[in-house]
């Protein structure tokens, strides 16, 4: 495979067709399609219960590669067993998990982290739309502050969700495996980490922004605008983990604000708590500046 | 020549004469001595198969569909917490239609926790569409793997089975058992190499799609129940080709003095082993008493059960477990079966041999006494 220097790098056998269930302006769906253009037709994609899921929908797929969907929450460990037994039969199988937030930050955790412990080779890509998307925005561990969704809904009494999000991918670089970010707007970043992780023998593991129109409340039109808002205003950085290392790769150049009034789940934010967000913001970027995220001297 | 081991040993060897190939696991009493087993064997290098524990039985499960469905004989074993924890993916394991077999080892359910053994573990598994077999001894926990893994992925079957045993009583008991030659055992299963789940690049197949248009979902249910049916007249020609191969027999059930009983017991599992000792001891004093084992739980053989109690004046099912507010698990399967069948016999239902309760030759005589004075078909409690 060439180094993947500009877009006319990019392998052009496409193993996933239009015509899908996804709605329009996915990035989930696109992000899918990108990976399998790296991850090549010796793939199997092993995904849990959430958008995806209905990809593969009697009697049709859309997909060029084998596919498997057990539940939501067990994915990295069918996908264990597949590699034991593709490897036992001599089969050359590539094994990529494709799972959403809520499978990945909840209820699937403890059989991602337990893979990855076992050192299984496989490229785990989580789409991240921040919240269980699938029955209809509800919160998860990866919805922003402040965000309104189904399950911490706006009202007279309540200001979205109160929660920070989990770094699930520090959390996951924490266990010394490869661990990045990406974002549809850096297409060429993204499919480099997806090369990169297919290359590792081993857990290789890439958390992608998956802008999505449907529960983050924009028009379809303008997803790889806000993908690119979010690398842009420190929301969504990119970076690696490789060996215990973060490497940071984008800049913060402009206010959250400018993501943030992209999208009706922020629409009711008071100058107060888009302050607030700035803060956690400044104060996260802060530790990457200073590599406070990975100092054990001291406390 | 007899090997003394123990039922956990059993299904070890069960599962290595098999030549399973893939082991996903994860301990729990009383089932961990058979990974352990295997473990020291593949140690050992007298055993070869790719053998990883998880870290829940859950994962066990799901990576056990993750191997099953790339073509590779899978094999393994829970109790329990374990068993119930594995519910949801037990539905999707036979829904793809994947063969492969687990040993479980009965242990009551919390709470509140307990150690030993009854079946409300096993029997929550009623419908979840997998081959359920039920073992009273350590030969036949051995002979029901093999014969559980050619009965699952006969063409006709193509479902995931179970092989239980009593906690304890049989798994942590040493039995003399005969090990079947592996020649015999390689004629009698053949290698498994499936055509309906693999991994191919140059033929993609989807697994576990979603089925959103409720008529496909039925036809997919539709041919699920076909399956299970179909495993009757399967299990009946692997009991046979079983006994040639190896000399012993195997049914269904087991029917033990039952042609001129008037009243009969229905048990299963390491019980039916004393019941039959209480049998023969009535039958001394001129009682004519039966027993029916229940071996095939799943598919339920109902004709089978019927054809056996209909002469019956009266039948006693014993069930080692409770389904609250209901009474005992199987005594609901045994009266439809009757009813079905036409035949009145008086039903009573005993509740037995909780969280271990030990039973005893006096207390399969003292369901006799109460069962022959019933005349409504009543739930009891046994102590």
């Amino acid at each position: 495979m060439s180094e993947l220097q500009t877009i006319a790098d990019i392998p052009k056998e496409n193993l996933l067709s239009g015509g899908t269930a996804a709605c329009p302006g996915c990035g989930s769906i696109t992000g899918l399609k990108m990976a399998l253009l790296i991850m090549g037709k010796d793939t199997v994609v092993v995904n849990s219960s959430g958008c995806m899921t209905l990809l593969c929908n009697y009697p049709r797929t859309p997909l060029r590669v084998p596919w498997i969907h057990n539940a939501i929450e067990n994915a990295p460990s069918t996908a264990s067993g597949i590699i034991r037994a593709a490897k036992r039969l001599g089969k050359k199988l590539n094994v990529l998990c494709y799972c959403g937030d809520g499978a990945t930050y909840d209820i699937g955790l403890q059989a991602l982290s337990a893979a990855i412990a076992r050192n299984e080779d496989f490229v785990y890509i989580c789409y991240n739309n921040g919240s269980f998307g699938n029955t209809g925005d509800q919160w998860s561990t990866a919805t922003p502050l402040f965000a309104n969704t189904t399950t911490t809904p706006v009202g007279r009494k309540s200001r979205g969700n109160t929660l920070s999000r989990k770094d699930m991918a520090k959390i996951i670089g924490a266990h010394g495996c490869y661990s990045a970010t990406a974002s549809l707007a850096y297409p060429l970043d993204y499919l480099r980490k997806v090369k990169k992780a297919k290359e590792i023998k081993g857990p290789a593991y890439i958390e992608l922004l998956a802008h999505c129109p449907t529960d983050w409340h924009f028009d379809s039109g303008q997803g790889m605008k806000i993908s690119r808002l979010a690398v842009q205003t420190g929301v969504w950085p990119l970076y690696e983990v490789v060996d215990g290392v973060l490497y940071l790769q984008s800049d913060k150049t402009r206010p959250v604000e400018d993501f943030l009034k992209t999208q009706g789940r922020f629409k009711h934010l008071t100058k107060r708590e888009t302050a607030a967000i700035q803060a956690e913001v400044d104060k996260e970027w802060d530790m990457y500046k200073t590599g406070e995220y990975w100092k054990t001297d001291e406390y | 020549m007899e090997n003394l081991i123990t039922g956990n040993e059993a299904a070890a060897w069960g599962a290595r004469l098999s030549r399973v190939e893939c082991i996903p696991n994860f301990p729990i009493t009383p089932q961990t001595e058979i990974i352990e087993t295997l473990a020291q064997w593949i140690a050992d290098g007298d055993m070869d198969a790719d053998f990883w524990t998880l870290e829940s039985e859950h994962s066990v499960l799901s990576a056990a569909i993750g191997s099953e469905a790339t073509g590779a004989r899978t094999f393994t074993a829970t109790s329990s917490q374990g068993l119930v924890l594995m519910h949801e993916v037990m539905y999707i394991a036979s829904g793809m239609r994947l063969p492969f077999v687990m040993a479980t080892v009965s242990r009551g359910l919390s709470a509140p926790i307990t150690l030993w053994s009854d079946h409300n573990d096993f029997l929550a598994n009623l419908n979840t569409g997998w081959l359920m077999f039920h073992a009273q001894n350590n030969q036949e926990i051995l002979d029901s793997i093999i014969m559980a893994y050619r009965i699952a992925e006969d063409n006709k079957v193509l479902l995931p089975a179970m092989v239980n045993m009593d906690g304890y009583v049989l798994s942590y008991t040493k039995e003399p058992v005969e090990f079947p030659a592996q020649a015999k055992v390689d004629k009698f299963l053949g290698k498994y190499r499936p055509k309906h789940a693999f991994f191919d690049a140059k033929n993609p197949l989807v697994q576990g799609p979603a089925v959103l248009l409720p008529h496909d979902y039925t036809y997919f249910r539709y041919q699920h129940d076909t399956a299970a049916r179909n495993a009757l007249s399967v299990t009946r020609k692997a009991c046979e080709a079983f006994r040639k191969q190896f000399g012993r027999e195997y049914g269904l059930l087991e029917s033990y003095k039952c042609d001129d009983a008037k009243t009969i017991l229905v048990t299963q599992g390491s019980i039916s082993t004393t019941a039959k000792a209480a049998v023969n001891a009535m039958r001394k004093k001129g009682k004519k008493v039966g027993l029916l084992r229940l071996r095939l739980i799943r598919p339920w053989p109902a004709k089978d059960v019927a054809r056996e109690l209909a002469n019956a004046e009266h039948v006693a099912v014993l069930d080692k477990n409770v389904a609250p507010g209901q009474g005992g698990i199987m005594s609901p399967h045994v009266k439809a079966a009757l009813f079905e069948y036409g035949a009145k016999p008086i039903v009573t239902s005993f509740i037995m041999g909780l969280g271990g309760n030990p039973e005893s030759v006096g207390m399969f005589e003292e369901a006799v006494r109460l069962a022959e004075k019933d005349k409504r078909g009543g739930v009891l409690w046994l102590e």
